[in-house]
């Protein structure tokens, strides 16, 4: 038996040659040469060699000692490797990947593995193809900032909305015709310059009564220029007594004063001092 | 196999930060990586590790990836592919290399090749024979070389076309080809062998 090994190594050497072209090379009487042969092989069991080829391929396997024997190992050798099967990979793999790389969990748990057995469906297309999309709207909308922003433009296109009248109940009947936006922008701004103008009139009717009142009323005496300056006290340092301004008493002249005194029970019964004060005249 | 737009969709997405995008990505890809790299492995707990590194290594360098050179999962295998090499540059002296019946794999059963084939031929289901054939495949799969195991592994595993293999391996297709065919060979001769000394 080792007899017959050593017999088989030596008539195949494959393990030094990138060939599979045996050491006893041959024409086997069909004029085909064993390199051919060898050529042909992989063709010859994948289906593809046919017609006269593969009736010469046939011919000359039956008469090579060499080439017969060896087309019968590959093809006993890939009948053995049919019987191997695929292996599942273990669940482990995935989360260890997973953790690994981008650190994070699964997050297609919702997914079903039958979808990446079978392939890509239409669905799982059109979601490739728009998740990006939605992924960076989704992202910009998430943020506080452009909530905030939004919330404005919302709130000042309502206000200003209403403020020119406009209505959501008034909307339903808006035609989006090119005439009738054309006929809605005209009116809008009529309105606009009929309300601008009556502001204006209104205005110049205020001014023209302001006017006239001006010109009916007597003339006031003006405060004088000169008026006396103010004594600043902030930065009086003479520790004297503040000097009490003394208004009106050219007017006092004649006036009857009345002191402190009990009351009576009539008008008539009150003490009345006459008090005349001296004018120095200069 | 893939919708190029929509693979090219999910990379741009990954790329500006989707996490959503990565994670379909990994479970789109995790079935395919994890059994080259069970298979070029041998043990769970490897391929497991490998995978993952291979994931990590994808998310590093994912923006390289540009779709007018290629296929995603041709991208993808390359990876998963020079990083195994790398993987079995590294370990090549701790690994054992033992013959078959010397229980030198890692494998969960850690069984001699021979008695699991005479194991099989006891059991009734045989759905359960099948699955031990397959075992018994995948421990003589781990005796090929490298270059022989990746080109069977891809070709006859993952069902990749020759064009894709000859990319993933920087080698010309008739390469391509004439290793998957040795390595069948290679393959065949292990498990009669192992028959043999069986019956």
């Amino acid at each position: 038996m080792a007899d017959q090994r050593d017999a088989d190594h030596i008539r195949l050497d494959y393990t030094k040659s990138e060939t599979m072209k045996p050491e006893i090379k041959s024409e086997g009487g069909n004029g085909m040469l064993c390199q051919e042969f060898d050529g042909l092989l992989s063709d010859a069991l994948d289906g593809v060699l046919t017609g006269v080829r593969l009736d010469r391929f046939r011919a000359h396997a039956r008469v090579c000692s060499g080439c017969g024997p060896m087309f019968a190992e590959v093809e006993a050798g890939r009948s053995w490797l049919k019987e191997v099967a695929e292996v599942e990979p273990p669940a482990s793999l995935l989360r260890n990947v997973l953790a690994s790389t981008t650190g994070v969990e699964s997050q297609l748990a919702w997914r079903t593995t039958a979808a990446a057995q079978t392939g890509f469906g239409w669905w799982e297309r059109a979601q490739a193809a728009l998740q990006p999309i939605v992924e960076a709207v989704w992202g910009t909308v998430r943020q506080p900032r452009f909530a905030m922003s939004f919330g404005m433009a919302f709130f000042s296109l309502s206000v200003a909305l209403s403020m020119l009248g406009v209505k959501a109940s008034d909307l339903r009947q808006v035609s989006l015709r090119p005439a009738a936006i054309r006929h809605t922008y005209y009116n809008t701004q009529a309105r606009v310059v009929r309300y601008y103008d009556n502001i204006k009139l209104v205005y110049e009717v205020q001014a023209a009564v302001r006017e006239l009142k001006r010109n009916v009323a007597p003339v006031e005496p003006r405060p004088e220029q000169s008026a006396p300056e103010k004594k600043d006290h902030k930065n009086d340092t003479t520790q004297q007594p503040e000097q009490k301004q003394e208004r009106n008493y050219s007017q006092t002249e004649d006036r009857v004063v009345l002191a402190g005194a009990p009351l009576g029970a009539t008008e008539s019964e009150l003490p009345v001092a006459q008090v005349k004060a001296d004018r120095r005249i200069a | 196999m893939e919708d190029v737009q929509v693979v090219a969709m999910l990379v741009r997405r990954c790329v500006a930060g989707d996490a959503a995008a990565w994670e379909e990505i990994v479970r789109t890809y995790q079935r395919r990586i994890y059994n080259i790299c069970y298979r070029f492995a041998g043990t769970s707990d490897d391929a497991e590790d490998l995978a993952q590194e291979v994931f990590i290594k994808m998310y590093r360098t994912l923006e390289s990836y540009d779709s007018s050179k290629g296929a995603f999962v041709t991208w993808v295998t390359t990876i998963t592919r020079n990083l195994l090499v790398d993987h079995f540059r590294k370990t090549k002296n701790d690994r054992i290399t033992d013959s078959l019946d010397a229980g030198a794999s890692a494998h969960e059963d850690a069984q001699p090749l021979g008695e699991q084939i005479q194991d099989q031929t006891a059991l009734p289901d045989q759905h359960v024979r099948s699955r031990e054939v397959g075992e018994t495949v995948h421990l003589a799969l781990g005796k090929l070389s490298p270059e022989l195991r990746e080109a069977v592994i891809l070709r006859d595993l993952q069902d990749m076309d020759y064009r894709e293999i000859a990319n993933v391996l920087r080698v010309p297709e008739g390469t391509v080809k004439s290793r998957i065919n040795r390595g069948r060979a290679e393959l065949a001769r292990l498990l009669q062998r192992t028959y043999r000394q069986v019956m």
